[in-house]
């Protein structure tokens, strides 16, 4: 796999030689900020996706189709429709607003320099649990790239984006990311593509996982085991294990040892834990009967993808790059044709992975499904190639997104936290030192909770970050832009409620695990349906009791919705400046 | 609008600029006529959307249906509703810039 290896270090130094020149270019955030102004919606729309198509996108799809089922799809459909609500609800009046960081946006419109902090612990809480499935991306990635323990890539990634980001590298950088979005859409298209054309289309392919549970190819399978699995096995299978012949029955849950899995040709494979147990025809469903893939799931994982992209710190910051509110439109628009291209290929890698790489089934290491299957599918140096170019897209997706992510919380870090409690928020002495600092230190608690969650798919965990965001930002966000009577102590109150229901719903998943089935094992894997409404209720309420206490929201709505050109913009009360990360 | 009176022209700008009750009517009657908008889209989108998992859930004979050697549900939720949200999203946009223009020839002069 050396070729992997030269495409994943091209795009790594690319991405980051590209990022660091062109900031030496841009000497001040402002100028980085006027320059990138001028550019067109297009660029901007590649811009967005490049940042948002993370390791969940590239891997976590695929991964999760392939072991779950075909209910995984929603989330490629959810990540799309996420731009939509923020193209109706969000995208021209923030941009007319010009606050881009979420807590700028809640100071400004609430009017409460407290709240800042309520915000930027809620952004701290999103940006880790999205910066962790980027850490575990980087760790199968590299692990299948050059064999290293997952640990290494992890790290590896780890200190190299928060090196990058300390330094001020690939930061605005529009250009770089839009480069990226077009990177990582060949990287995946490309393969699926000539993987279906090699295999001979899809009827012929698509007939293998059939009916049946997945089984051993022809040449039988050969697993090896780093740790002990426990799996089950489908059918009675006789099998071995360094050697030693053993036999299975039907049902049986066996926990095997670390050494080399041999399945004969045909065998059933072992599955194991979160597989979807049934045949193909199960599997291939993209609504269940009930439980963890029945409709109240899917609906739950449809609203919190629909409504928790508006609340992703790292991606709301890109549309400062909009010259005014209808760019801001068209922006999204374009963002929504660009995702619909890329949200084609995840679907296919799952389908194939099922047929064609089994064994990850017995790991339970799925999430490697789109880098492992063109090798497998197709032996010798096209496949390789293929590998080698989806190693290369998956290596651009996580080091865009992940640089985003620590680019917010380091800024939340340093400049909401310490600055604020330090009371030296505003002093630009030391303000360089500081980001560094917290560049670094945030990075740290998500390396190690992804060096702890390489059990939990990637898939999930971003699901749960989508699940945080539609539970707090987004009720604050379209009732604070569209409804004047939001309150400051409402909105304080619906986040904190919001949040506190999803985190406990994931946690109490977590512990659980598979043991809790039915509407409550939904409720538990995605809890935003429950979660968002309380939210949104509770905003409501306390707001309508706290009627004492209402701002003059006038200012601000003239703010959000009057229209540029009239020059009614200097009239509403301006938030303080966005504060740009300093470079 | 009313035509300008001889002597002093006062705009509607005027009027919001002076943060009378007027000025705030105009801008609330502009927010609201977004919003409906907005939420028009929503319900547009959210109705079709939405009933699609439903349709998969109480039809499951569609399951059976084969496309291409795969179940037909899998082509229903993995392709069609992308072009239908750019779709949307044009139409939206193209609505949402018309209003604020509308507002801005109501206003401006």
């Amino acid at each position: 796999m050396t070729v992997a290896l030269i495409a994943v270090s091209v795009v790594t130094i690319g991405t980051l030689g590209l990022g660091t020149w062109a900031v030496r270019f841009a000497r001040t955030t402002s100028d980085l900020f006027v320059a990138s102004r001028a550019i067109t919606p297009w660029w901007n729309a590649a811009a967005v996706s490049g940042e948002y198509l993370s390791a969940a996108s590239f891997l976590g799809i695929a991964g999760l189709a392939m072991k779950m089922g075909m209910d995984a799809i929603w989330l490629s459909v959810g990540f799309a429709a996420g731009y939509l609500t923020l193209l109706l609800f969000v995208a021209a009046p923030l941009r007319r607003f010009g606050s881009f960081t979420i807590s700028d946006f809640v100071e400004a419109r609430l009017g409460s320099p407290r709240m800042r902090l309520l915000a930027a612990a809620i952004v701290l809480g999103i940006a880790g649990f999205y910066l962790v499935p980027q850490l575990k991306g980087a760790g199968i990635t590299l692990g299948e790239v050059t064999g290293a323990p997952y640990w290494v890539g992890v790290v590896v990634v780890g200190v190299i984006v928060a090196v990058n980001v300390g330094l001020g590298g690939m930061r605005g950088i529009t250009y770089v990311q839009a480069v990226q979005f077009w990177i990582k859409t060949f990287a995946i298209a490309l393969p699926a593509c000539l993987l279906l054309i090699y295999l001979g289309g899809l009827p012929h392919r698509a007939a293998l996982f059939g009916a049946d549970v997945p089984r051993a190819p022809a040449h039988g399978l050969v697993v090896k085991l780093d740790s002990s699995k426990t799996v089950t096995f489908q059918r009675a299978t006789d099998y071995r294990i360094d050697g030693v012949p053993r036999h299975a029955r039907a049902g049986e849950k066996v926990t095997l040892p670390p050494g080399r899995l041999v399945l004969p040709a045909g065998a059933a494979v072992p599955l194991g834990s979160g597989a979807e147990k049934g045949p193909g025809v199960v599997w291939a469903r993209p609504v269940g009967h009930g439980g963890r893939d029945g409709p109240l799931f899917v609906y739950s994982l449809l609203i919190a993808t629909v409504l928790g992209t508006m609340g992703l710190p790292h991606i709301l910051v890109r549309f400062y790059t909009n010259p005014d509110g209808p760019a801001a439109r068209r922006t999204t628009v374009r963002v929504l044709g660009l995702l619909g291209i890329f949200y084609l290929f995840p679907t296919a890698y799952g389908l194939l992975g099922r047929v064609l790489a089994p064994g990850l089934y017995v790991t339970g290491e799925t999430d490697s499904v789109v880098l492992r299957l063109p090798h497998l599918a197709w032996p010798g140096a096209p496949g390789n190639l293929l590998s080698a170019l989806t190693a290369a897209g998956a290596f651009a997706a996580f080091l865009s997104t992940a640089s985003g992510l620590l680019v917010s919380i380091a800024g939340t870090l340093s400049y909401d936290v310490w600055g604020r409690v330090t009371g030296t928020a505003h002093s630009t002495h030391g303000r360089r030192l500081r980001f560094r600092v917290c560049a670094v230190a945030g990075m740290v608690i998500p390396v190690l909770i992804a060096l702890a969650a390489s059990g939990l798919d990637i898939g999930v965990l971003v699901g749960w970050a989508f699940a945080l965001a539609a539970s707090s930002f987004c009720p604050m966000f379209l009732l604070g832009i569209w409804w004047p009577r939001l309150s400051a102590r409402g909105a304080a109150s619906g986040m904190i409620a919001g949040a506190t229901v999803a985190s406990v719903g994931i946690f109490a998943g977590l512990i659980a695990g598979e043991n809790v089935g039915g509407a409550l094992g939904a409720l538990l894997s995605q809890p935003a349906v429950v979660s968002v409404p309380i939210a949104f209720l509770t905003m409501i309420g306390v707001s309508l009791l706290d009627s004492a206490n209402q701002l003059d929201a006038a200012p601000a709505m003239l703010a959000l919705h009057a229209p540029e050109g009239l020059g009614l913009e200097q009239l509403a009360e301006k938030p303080a400046p966005a504060e740009p990360a300093p470079v | 609008m009313s035509p300008p009176s001889a002597g002093r022209r006062r705009t509607p700008r005027d009027e919001m600029a002076e943060a009378t009750a007027h000025g705030g009517l105009y801008l609330r009657r502009l927010v609201r006529a977004q919003l409906t908008l907005s939420l028009l889209a929503l319900v547009a989108f959210a109705g079709i959307l939405g009933s699609l998992p439903l349709l998969l859930f109480l039809a499951p004979a569609l399951r059976h249906v084969s496309v291409l050697g795969l179940p037909l549900p899998i082509f229903l939720v993995g392709f069609p509703l992308f072009p239908l949200f750019v779709g949307l999203g044009l139409i939206y946009q193209r609505r949402a810039d018309a209003l604020d223009e509308a507002f801005r020839d109501l206003v401006g002069r």
